[in-house]
């Protein structure tokens, strides 16, 4: 009885404590003075109407989508390529290879928002749409190898061999078989690098130029500048894509992936 | 070697094409990686060298300084406080989760939605809520409970508030994530052996959920030190933590090395408190092995 009081609580600790702050945000987005006032002020979409109609909000909001489009696929691709070599065959080289490629999860992100400047000042691509596309492919690369080298371990080596030894070609057998097996895996991780891709800011901040930003981290400049409510409709309007996001994957392939064991 | 392996090796035409076919599939990967470890490397080199000669000045000077030494022992004392806050206010809530009887998946996208929104939309949510012109303050004006605003940020309470809020999924799914895998007839066996619930909760649940625990606390720990944007917002010029020291470094006067010195010292701070905690979770699971078999 008591215990099942408690379950109760908690589960409206979530339901309210987990969205306030983004559902705020949004309610605050439709006031005319953008701020919540009790009693309620007067409704109004002017902030959406100035975030519409300033080229420096949607040319950031260009940058941003065409980075997280971009950055999942081809981190996707080249996770998907690697962990088709990796999972094949089971070596010392591929132990490391594993712990290596998570290794970037370890580090704040603060000080990779530096090592990854370092990089680009070294190498050229600071303040370019290319140098943020490669740097967003190395921070996403981890969270899009997981799900795929998940699936590919569940994956029945036994349907492979079955194809195979009915007189299937490779490329009939991987295009047929293995892909469509694998897809659960490749959906998520390109649903989930194209949003962490996409809301991405402490490591980004560092690596924008006079001539390129994305959304988040235009944000972020203007609350420091002056913060008018224009602000909430942006959050918004990323709280909104990013909804989107996480719907389709749950209509997809289901949310189970983030609740997936780490070792089997 | 499976008979997959064989006959992928017969139609490829012996060894030497498979290995370069599996070289190639690394390759992208590979290349990101390389680029990564550089860019560790770099950094850890510029901020040994001055002056074209090999040198701890930078750090040296960092830790002479009464307020350098005060942003770097904020910044752990404030992640190991919302590292703490984290563990305790998500417990409970994984728990919940984990019996809860209907839908979980709705309940997930609520915990997943948050996670994946900006951190700038956070923390500016939080903004909005605990600001002087705030829902906290004009509610509290409009009520006549007081009569200036009640500052709740640009202090470190704001800071927590908001780092705890941002980071709690990372806690409360790697809980979960080990709660759904345990056997659930091991709580029904010690209820049924006469176990009270609280028995069982603390003599059976709770230890066999450490892991998830420990997991949480490390991602927790490293993303609260790694933090920039919500300790700028949040918190203030006041009291600054390491990423906003580095960020202004960087952004504001241009010293690369002592942002690269600083980073390596975030790092160092992470992995004083990372490993330990990875070495005290294999142990755990070895040693639950053992009593398990």
């Amino acid at each position: 009885m008591l215990k099942q009081r408690w379950d109760t609580i908690g589960i409206w600790a979530v339901l309210l404590f987990m969205p306030a702050p983004i559902l705020i945000v949004a309610a605050a987005s439709f006031s005319h003075d953008g701020y919540i006032q009790f009693p309620a002020g007067e409704l109004s979409l002017r902030w959406y109407g100035e975030f519409l109609t300033d080229a420096r909000w949607l040319r950031a909001l260009l940058v941003s989508l065409g980075l997280a489009i971009a950055g999942a696929v081809l981190s996707t691709a080249a996770a998907f390529l690697a962990a088709l070599a990796v999972t094949r065959r089971q070596s010392a080289f591929t132990r490391y290879f594993e712990v290596a490629v998570m290794t970037p999860l370890l580090f704040p992100h603060a000080a990779l928002g530096v090592a990854m400047l370092s990089l680009l000042m070294m190498i050229g691509g600071y303040g370019t749409f290319a140098g943020l596309l490669l740097v967003h492919c190395i921070i996403t690369l981890p969270y899009a190898y997981r799900p795929i080298s998940v699936s590919l371990r569940k994956l029945d080596r036994e349907m492979e061999e079955a194809s195979m030894s009915m007189g299937a070609r490779n490329w009939y057998t991987f295009w047929h078989v293995t892909l469509p097996l694998v897809r659960p895996g490749i959906i998520t991780a390109l649903l989930f690098s194209f949003i962490l891709s996409f809301d991405e800011v402490t490591v980004t901040m560092f690596l924008v130029g006079p001539f390129i930003t994305t959304l988040p981290v235009e944000t972020y400049s203007f609350i420091q500048e002056s913060g008018t409510p224009v602000v909430a409709a942006i959050s918004t309007v990323l709280v909104v894509i990013t909804l989107l996001l996480v719907i389709l994957l749950e209509r997809l392939v289901g949310l189970e992936f983030f609740v997936e064991p780490d070792r089997k | 070697m499976s008979l997959t392996d064989q006959a992928f090796k017969k139609k490829m035409h012996g060894p030497g094409r498979e290995v370069w076919g599996r070289v190639l599939l690394l390759a992208p990967a590979m290349v990101l990686l390389g680029l990564f470890c550089v860019s560790v490397v770099q950094l850890i080199a510029s901020s040994f060298i001055e002056e074209g000669r090999l040198s701890l000045s930078l750090y040296t000077d960092f830790f002479s300084r009464a307020d350098y030494r005060d942003i770097f022992l904020r910044t752990i004392r404030v992640s190991m406080l919302v590292a703490a806050l984290c563990v305790l206010l998500g417990y409970p809530v994984a728990y919940a989760m984990w019996r809860y009887k209907g839908n979980r998946s709705h309940l997930m996208i609520l915990i997943i939605l948050p996670w994946l929104v900006s951190i700038v939309v956070r923390t500016y949510g939080w903004m909005v809520i605990l600001g002087p012109k705030g829902l906290i303050n004009e509610f509290l004006a409009w009520a006549g409970l007081v009569e200036r605003p009640v500052r709740m940020m640009f202090n470190t309470t704001g800071v927590v508030v908001g780092l705890v809020h941002i980071l709690i999924p990372f806690m409360i799914i790697s809980i979960l994530s080990v709660m759904l895998h345990l056997d659930r007839r091991l709580e029904e066996a010690s209820a049924s052996l006469g176990a009270r619930s609280y028995h069982t909760f603390f003599r059976v649940t709770l230890p066999l959920t450490v892991p998830g625990i420990i997991t949480g606390t490390m991602l927790v720990y490293l993303m609260s030190t790694g933090a920039i944007v919500t300790p700028v917002l949040l918190g203030g010029v006041r009291d600054r933590m390491m990423g906003t020291q580095m960020y202004q470094e960087v952004i504001q006067t241009f010293n690369f090395q002592k942002a690269s010195m600083l980073a390596f010292l975030l790092l160092l701070a992470g992995l004083a408190v990372v490993l330990p905690l990875q070495m005290l979770e294999r142990k755990l699971s070895r040693f639950m092995d053992q009593r398990g078999s």
